[in-house]
């Protein structure tokens, strides 16, 4: 729990300082993020509290309910008129001032439902079952067609650990391997095109103004940093070259302005987290809080992962956001209603 | 209860995959902040970069005593960040205004897509008053970059040996070419601190790349005695309306060029409007003719080393002519000199008597002591342009050749080798090669780079023959040809020369190149002055009459500045009474009172009235007046 209001904490002054001039440029203000940063973090705890505190939520029907719902709202988000666009996709809901992204509570409803229908497993049932893979796909597959890919990746990535702790065998994920291979051998046999987005991928450098551009606009932010940065404040990249710095790719200011100290720091940070997840999971009281508590950790972690690979050129751009630390009140909001949830599931009652 | 050890299993599993990750990311970090940083240092920078360029300066040119020849000063370039301001179209007007060019351009210019644009040719190198009115204009995103071009304090002096620099200070001609990797500097440049978009951050500092000024060049020329030699061969210029004229100034004891001039000559930053032959020729070290008698200095020398003639005691009888092999050489005096003494032979410089001396030393022996003199090949000045100058080979070189060349004709020699040998002749022997950089020195430290030093070829003669030799050519000033340089109390030594002019194979009738090598003082010889006229005219076409008064007056204009202290001892002159020398008045209107006090004008000026300009003038320009006359000059406010 210290973890996540360390990662917060962090969080708040970087997106603040990240956010200084790119507010300045676009917004005429130094710090409009910093100050609806600070909403949605009130909102945020706000909800954890209720979360982590009803009982109804320790009932798997409400969660069958949520998971319905956030579906129904997958499906409002995609009709011209009620969701909005935003970079190409089309993932937000508007309420006035604030805008919701409805794939960041589906990733919380399908997990904790799968694990309630993982949990109810009899011994004598097969393992593996239709049921769970429908329950993935459904929201899945709404959520590639807005397109959100990040989103969809994380989804199907923490689905699959969540199967994995379950006891799917070892052989399913063999197979899904072998099946991903293929499926990429096939899709770069079918448009050789594609060879050259993974060839961008290894070497940024060979088109720096198109596909490369943010991963090396992130690399210049974080290699002259060095092993203690430039001091807090002091970025460079901010300055407009790295796009929305205070968004997905805060990782880099931060990385920039602390050097590699800071940067090593937030990975622990997370590392911690995660440990003191699975340490909560051991102690629920019954296997679907298990499973929940695991899953929800695991896909925090994953989302860190995927975010600060993205930003250190270690995985090829995909739009996901660093949690608890991203500018954004969805992303803030949903990383907090994980820990309520993950509270909820641990607390003796 | 409801955990079952394979679940805790797999979690510890996924924990391990967790851990796996992390450490991926963390192994990335170091490859990029430890291992990579160098390299994403460099990039990054130069992605940030938007630089000013502030020109360094390019290395100054000084005399032998810091007196500076060449120097910088300061004209800005404009620059413009077009992403700082959002009504390009309103700038270029309003600065196409100010500069008074073409506003079209300018806009062209402005609205271009980059982060920095130099507003060249239209804003380069503009006055520093001008430069400063834009600035106080506060045009957003104009920013004036520090910029130099040359500046010569002393305009045309020394112009044909420095050359000049082009539209980005790099040397075109001359030392400044030749020069031109030491003289050069590395560009500095003012950083500016923007963002991607080329915006100004103004809270931030810009910070200073700092270049390198380009080295100072030392030369061994002393501007005092390069201003004498230049307003002599100018007035000599005007007076005979030569073609061209030629000076050099040495210091026989090291070879150091002290002068080094040619005329016609030009002003560096207009080099554009003069002919290429003016700023591509250095004549003294280019140009090759017939040196005429003064080559008689070398057939002298080199009869005395081989002790062939006793100048005092043997005697000669001149006809006016002498038969070698069918062939009648004549001397200049048609008449003849009749019955002299060898040092009466060189006082009159006698071709007959030349032509004995040199059958005395004998063909292969003369040919060796030119060579040995350094003709027939550059002297090493390193000045760019040399030539070698040509000499009968030996298979071409007959009794009429070897005839000729004792008076020196049918060869082509440069300036710089005669001086170069007869500073040999009279220094005690010793062949000098002539330099002129003396010192090349980092204008930030004022550490030496590299010296030049005297460097002794050879021992051409013994020192006791060129005691004869300096005594042979005193008596010349004083009592024989050369006596239009005589100087009470200098003892200036020295010959005459002259020479028809040969194109394409053939003397050319009625144009000569007269000249005179003279020295001083003679027993300790401490400068060499050459000095050649082209085609002068209106004037009898002889060497003693033209160049002999040219050198006897820089000598005595120069001679404290060279350390010569009047003698005693010296050889009387024979006294005859030439013509009072007339030259033209120069156009003084509209001049200061300070640029006439510059030029060192020869007159005696009156002044009349108040005020700093010249209104108008008593002779008016072009009359011809004496050297003595007297110049009224009316002032006004």
């Amino acid at each position: 729990m210290s973890a996540i209001i360390l990662l917060t904490l962090i969080g708040i002054v970087f997106v603040y300082s990240a956010g200084t001039y790119w507010g300045k440029v676009h917004y005429g203000n130094t710090a409009p993020f910093l100050f609806k940063q600070l909403i949605y973090l009130g909102v945020a705890v706000g909800a954890f509290y209720v979360v982590s505190n009803s009982s109804l939520l320790r009932m798997e029907k409400s969660w069958t309910i949520l998971y319905i719902f956030s579906l129904l709202l997958l499906i409002a988000v995609l009709i011209p008129g009620i969701g909005a666009v935003r970079n190409g996709s089309q993932s937000w809901i508007a309420f006035g001032p604030l805008s919701i992204q409805p794939a960041e509570f589906a990733k919380i409803a399908l997990l904790v439902k799968l694990s309630f229908v993982l949990a109810r497993k009899k011994s004598t049932e097969r393992t593996i079952q239709l049921s769970h893979f429908v329950l993935i796909l459904l929201p899945a597959a709404l959520i590639m067609l807005q397109p959100d890919f990040g989103s969809a990746f994380i989804l199907l990535v923490s689905s699959f650990a969540l199967l994995f702790i379950a006891g799917y065998p070892i052989r399913f994920y063999v197979f899904l391997m072998m099946i991903g291979i293929s499926g990429l051998v096939g899709l770069i046999m079918a448009a050789p095109y594609r060879l050259k987005r993974i060839e961008a991928y290894l070497d940024p450098w060979s088109d720096p103004l198109g596909s490369g551009f943010q991963a090396i606009q992130s690399l210049l932010a974080i290699g002259p940093a060095g092993l203690f940065g430039h001091g807090f404040g002091n970025s460079r990249q901010k300055y407009l070259y790295l796009p929305e710095p205070q968004n997905d790719f805060i990782f880099s200011i931060i990385a920039e302005e602390t050097g590699f100290i800071g940067a090593a720091l937030i990975v622990i940070t997370f590392a911690v987290a995660l440990y003191s997840g699975y340490a909560l999971a051991v102690r629920t009281q019954q296997l679907s809080y298990y499973y929940s508590v695991a899953a929800l950790i695991s896909m925090l972690g994953f989302q860190a992962f995927l975010n600060i690979g993205v930003v250190s050129g270690l995985l090829p751009v995909t739009g996901v956001t660093l949690p608890f630390i991203s500018y954004g009140g969805s992303s803030l909001m949903s990383a907090w209603l994980i820990v309520g949830v993950i509270w909820n599931f641990t607390k003796r009652i | 209860m409801w955990a079952t050890k394979s679940t805790k299993k797999r979690m510890q599993w996924m924990w391990i995959v967790f851990v796996v990750l992390f450490l991926m990311l963390i192994g990335k970090l170091v490859h990029v902040q430890f291992i990579q940083h160098d390299l994403l240092t460099k990039r990054a920078e130069e992605s940030w970069d938007r630089e000013i360029p502030v020109s360094s300066l390019r290395g100054n040119i000084v005399d032998r005593n810091g007196k500076l020849i060449v120097g910088n000063k300061l004209a800005p370039t404009l620059y413009f960040m077009p992403a700082q301001n959002d009504k390009p179209l309103d700038a270029a007007k309003e600065l196409a205004t100010l500069l008074g060019v073409d506003e079209q351009a300018l806009a062209k210019k402005m609205q271009q897509k980059t982060s920095i644009v130099k507003l060249a040719p239209e804003a380069k190198n503009i006055s520093k008053e001008l430069a400063e009115k834009i600035q106080q204009k506060n045009i957003p995103g104009i920013y004036a970059g520090l910029d130099y071009i040359r500046y010569y304090p002393y305009d045309q002096l020394l112009s044909r040996l420095i050359g000049f620099t082009g539209y980005d200070q790099q040397g075109l001609a001359g030392l400044e070419y030749q020069y031109d990797d030491l003289l050069m500097g590395k560009a500095s440049a003012i950083r500016l601190f923007t963002d991607a978009k080329g915006s100004a951050l103004p809270h931030v500092q810009d910070s200073w790349k700092d270049g390198k000024d380009g080295a100072t060049m030392e030369l061994t020329i002393d501007v005092d005695v390069q201003k004498v030699v230049e307003r002599e061969l100018s007035q000599a210029m005007v007076k005979y309306e030569a073609d061209q004229a030629m000076g050099i100034a040495m210091n026989p004891k090291t070879g150091e060029i002290l002068a080094l001039a040619s005329y016609p000559t030009f002003s560096p930053p207009s080099f554009s409007k003069v002919d290429s032959k003016i700023y591509n020729r250095n004549l003294p070290v280019w140009m090759t003719f017939e040196p005429g008698s003064t080559f008689k200095i070398i057939t002298l020398s080199a009869a005395l080393e081989e002790q062939v003639v006793d100048l005092d005691k043997d005697h000669f009888f001149d006809p006016g002519y002498s038969m070698v092999e069918g062939a009648r050489l004549r001397c200049w005096k048609r008449e003849g000199h009749g019955s002299e003494t060898f040092l009466e032979v060189v006082q009159n410089s006698c071709n007959p008597g030349f032509i004995e001396l040199g059958r005395r030393v004998g063909p292969t022996k003369l040919q060796k002591y030119i060579r040995d003199f350094g003709f027939g090949q550059t002297t090493g000045s390193n000045m760019a342009g040399e030539s070698s100058g040509i000499l009968f080979s030996e298979k071409a070189y007959g009794p009429v050749e070897h005839a000729t060349t004792s008076f020196g004709q049918g060869i082509s020699v440069t300036p710089i080798q005669q001086v170069q040998a007869v500073s040999a002749a009279i220094n005690g022997g010793t062949l000098y090669q002539p330099y002129i950089v003396k010192n090349l020195i980092d204008s930030n430290s004022g550490k030496i780079l590299k010296s030049y030093k005297p460097v002794k070829k050879r021992q051409v003669i013994k020192p006791e023959t060129s005691k004869k030799v300096r005594e042979a050519l005193e008596s010349v000033v004083a009592l024989g040809s050369g006596r239009n340089a005589f100087r009470d109390h200098l003892r200036i030594g020295g010959k005459t020369g002259t020479a028809q002019k040969v194109e394409n194979g053939r003397y050319k009738d009625g144009e000569y190149i007269v000249s005179f090598i003279g020295f001083a003082p003679a027993d300790d010889p401490e400068i060499v002055v050459y000095v050649a006229i082209d085609n002068p005219k209106n004037v009898t076409q002889f060497g003693g009459v033209i160049a002999a008064p040219i050198v006897g007056q820089i000598i005595e204009d120069v001679h404290d500045k060279v350390g010569i202290t009047e003698r005693k001892g010296q050889l009387e002159k024979i006294y005859k009474w030439g013509d009072v020398e007339k030259v033209r008045v120069p156009d003084l209107v509209g001049q200061t009172k300070e640029d006439i006090a510059k030029l060192q004008y020869p007159f005696r000026l009156e002044w009349h009235g108040n005020g700093s300009k010249i209104a108008s003038q008593l002779p008016k320009a072009d009359a011809q007046i004496g050297l003595d006359g007297i110049i009224h000059v009316y002032l006004e406010k």
